[in-house]
């Protein structure tokens, strides 16, 4: 690079003897006309210097894009600190090559990674019958990938993070390959959470709580590695392995069948016991009306006695005599069909057939003969 | 002349510019340099930024790389203490801390063949440092047992040392990527896992049977419990309604006679109400009167 300064000095001092040629006296025609020549190109060449010089100066001038940011280095240093040193976009002025220098760096702060270290290799050929090709009995730890869990199994697990380049300088310039720690600080985070789960915990009951462990430890790798990269997002999907997955099934069926038949059971308690509420509050009510039903009869057969009583104690059988046929008046009055027999002449007891054949009345009607027969005697 | 002096204050300035240059070199962010002195190290820059020298031949400038270098070892197969298999790679961070140091044994600077050299000292270091630990040190639901990261940190403290005073190496970090068991290993993990399976099923299905049954006899037993309270409160209220309308039936004492009287008529009329049929002869008063002679008792 050190020529490009001397390239503008070698002219200069060139021109300045040259020109001194020509105030030698030369006569004739031809030398004359040489030398306008020779000075009309020096004039083309120093212009072409200036020039030269001017986009020498400019060389540093970048437009950065909306997709790019820039950074420059000032005698390999950068300029500014954190998100600060991003330039861009837009025009970027800086000075001339041996005193800045412009990197550019991709825009987007917010990255993303994979750890695919849990996952078996997933097998692209089918069987004829259009299945997946079953998988074979043992895990192959080169194809195959798979965690550890705390009580010894073995399940696998897949992770996606998103994160985000705080520090922009740091991340870019201090690691040859920052993205791959960063995948690498997600499958410890994998490792290293799964190794302190059960099996039903990651697979199932507490994926959060896993998911949760995974991201802490990853911020905290990427925070202990100064990569100046924060987390974002941490998505996990987990898996029984294949070889085993049937057996997982089961259990969950087995579990789903348990919740059935919980809440059948709970359903038929809630059943009965609101019904049983509602008998219990309808013999309650039973007995109080029971209660009031005979407390008032009783109470207005009280009242009805005390009120007879004065004027049956003036006359007791006559008084006697009154209710009576009162009541039977009634009675009578009440009654649908009335017979009168009158006794026989020679006083002897009259005999009454009866065909008893309607249909209700049967037991009234039973009931009621006697009482005129008995009464007769 | 004026021509001719700004051309020579032109050249003087490209020439200090040049001199300039011969006598400083740079040092980027991502880099270290040894300044060395015919062809002696004399100087090391650690910091980016601009620098001084002697111009070639007497003093020359290397770089090296300053940035973070990854390594990745092999999934290998370690002894733990108690002798189980256990597949582990790790992965580790390093970069050149002491150009002096690493500059005389990596022929070039290379950074590959350092990283070779690193990778069999991690590996050694690691293999020695699981071997002191047991298996449950790896894997635990015991917060306590687990010594997950204290086995990384371990190995780190193991190589760092080495690793600097060897080669003017900084290992940054070591921690483990990938851990795994031995493939016929995981046959039997397998199977275990099958045979847990089939047991949490068993009680899932047994757990299912007996907690309904439970929550059945127990909503049997509640109903039982409420009817029968709910009778007993009946019962109560309808002895209290006894014992008030016994109360009330202490006026009948006044007088027996009538009340007697007043309990036939009323069961007289209550059986009567409805839809009744009436065979009365001449003795019911007030049918005596419809008897042959007005007065009564003439034939008695």
């Amino acid at each position: 690079m050190s020529e490009q300064p001397q390239q503008p000095r070698k002219g200069p001092p060139g021109a300045t003897r040259l020109r001194l040629t020509p105030a030698a006296p030369v006569e004739d025609a031809g030398s004359q006309a040489l030398s306008e020549a020779l000075r009309s190109s020096f004039f083309l060449v120093k212009i072409a210097m200036v020039l030269l010089a001017l986009y020498f100066c400019c060389s540093n001038f970048k437009f950065v894009s909306e997709q790019e940011r820039a950074v420059v280095l000032r005698f390999g240093r950068p300029v500014g600190e954190g998100e600060a040193a991003l330039a861009g976009p837009g025009l970027l002025m800086a000075f001339p090559y041996p005193i800045d220098e412009v990197v550019s760096l991709p825009a987007a702060q917010i990255l993303s990674a994979a750890s695919s270290v849990g996952w078996y290799m997933e097998d692209p050929r089918t069987t004829a019958a259009g299945a997946a090709v079953p998988p074979r009995p043992t895990l192959n730890p080169v194809q195959d990938g798979y965690t550890l869990t705390g009580d010894g199994n073995i399940i696998h697990v897949k992770a996606t993070l998103r994160y985000r380049v705080i520090e922009p300088i740091k991340f870019y310039f201090n690691f040859t390959n920052s993205a791959e720690l960063v995948t690498n600080a997600l499958n410890n985070a994998l490792y290293h959470a799964s190794a302190r789960f059960t099996v039903d915990d990651a697979l199932r009951r507490n994926l959060a709580g896993l998911q949760e462990k995974v991201a802490a430890r990853t911020e905290e790798l990427l925070r202990e590695q100064d990569l100046g990269a924060q987390v974002q997002q941490v998505d996990l999907v987990t898996a029984p392995p294949r070889q085993v997955k049937e057996a997982f099934d089961q259990v969950t069926a087995a579990e789903n069948q348990r919740s059935e038949l919980i809440n059948e059971a709970e359903g038929y308690a809630n059943n009965i016991l609101s019904r049983a509420k509602g008998e219990a509050e309808a013999r309650r009510n039973r007995g109080l009306a029971d209660r009031t039903r005979l407390v008032t009869e009783v109470e207005a057969e009280a009242r009805y006695f005390k009120e007879l009583l004065p004027s049956y104690n003036q006359g007791p059988e006559l008084f006697a005599r009154r209710l009576q046929a009162e009541t039977l008046g009634r009675v009578m009055t009440n009654a649908q069909e009335k017979f009168f027999l009158p006794a026989r002449a020679d006083g002897q007891p009259r005999e009454v057939r009866l065909q008893l054949s309607r249909e209700a009345q049967k037991p009234k009607a039973a009931l009621e003969t006697p009482k005129p027969a008995g009464h007769s005697h | 002349m004026t021509k001719n002096r700004v051309n020579l204050a032109v050249g003087i300035f490209l020439m200090l510019v040049f001199v300039l240059l011969l006598f400083s070199f740079q040092v980027r962010q991502t880099e270290l340099a040894i300044v060395t002195t015919f062809e002696k190290v004399t100087r090391t820059v650690n910091q980016p930024g601009f620098n001084f020298k002697w111009p070639w031949p007497v003093q020359k400038v290397y770089y090296l790389d300053r940035r973070v270098q990854n390594l990745e070892t092999k999934l290998e197969e370690t002894l733990t203490k108690d002798s189980r298999n256990l597949l582990i790679s790790v992965y580790a961070g390093w970069a050149i801390s002491d150009p002096a140091r690493f500059f005389p044994n990596f022929p070039g600077a290379s950074l590959a063949e350092a990283g070779r050299r690193l990778d069999e000292m991690i590996r050694s270091k690691k293999n020695e440092t699981v071997g002191l630990h047991e298996f449950r040190r790896f894997i635990s639901t015991d917060e306590k047992e687990l010594k997950f990261g204290e086995i990384e940190l371990e190995i780190l403290n193991k190589v760092r040392p080495e690793a600097l005073a060897n080669y003017g190496i900084e290992v940054k970090f070591i921690r483990i990527k990938r851990l795994g068991l031995p493939e016929s290993i995981t046959q039997k993990v397998f199977d275990r896992m099958q045979k847990e399976r089939q047991r949490l099923v068993q009680k899932f299905q047994g757990e299912g049977e007996s907690r309904a049954t439970e929550i059945k006899t127990a909503a049997d037993r509640d109903r039982d419990k409420l009817l029968a309270e709910a009778d007993a409160e009946a019962t109560r209220i309808r002895g209290q309604g006894d014992l008030e309308a016994a109360r009330a039936y202490e006026v009948f004492q006044q007088k027996p006679d009538l009340a007697i009287l007043l309990l036939k008529l009323q069961a007289l009329e209550e059986t009567l109400k409805e839809r009744t049929t009436l065979v009365l002869d001449q003795q019911t008063p007030p049918f005596d009167l419809l008897r042959d002679t007005n007065a009564p008792g003439i034939r008695r």
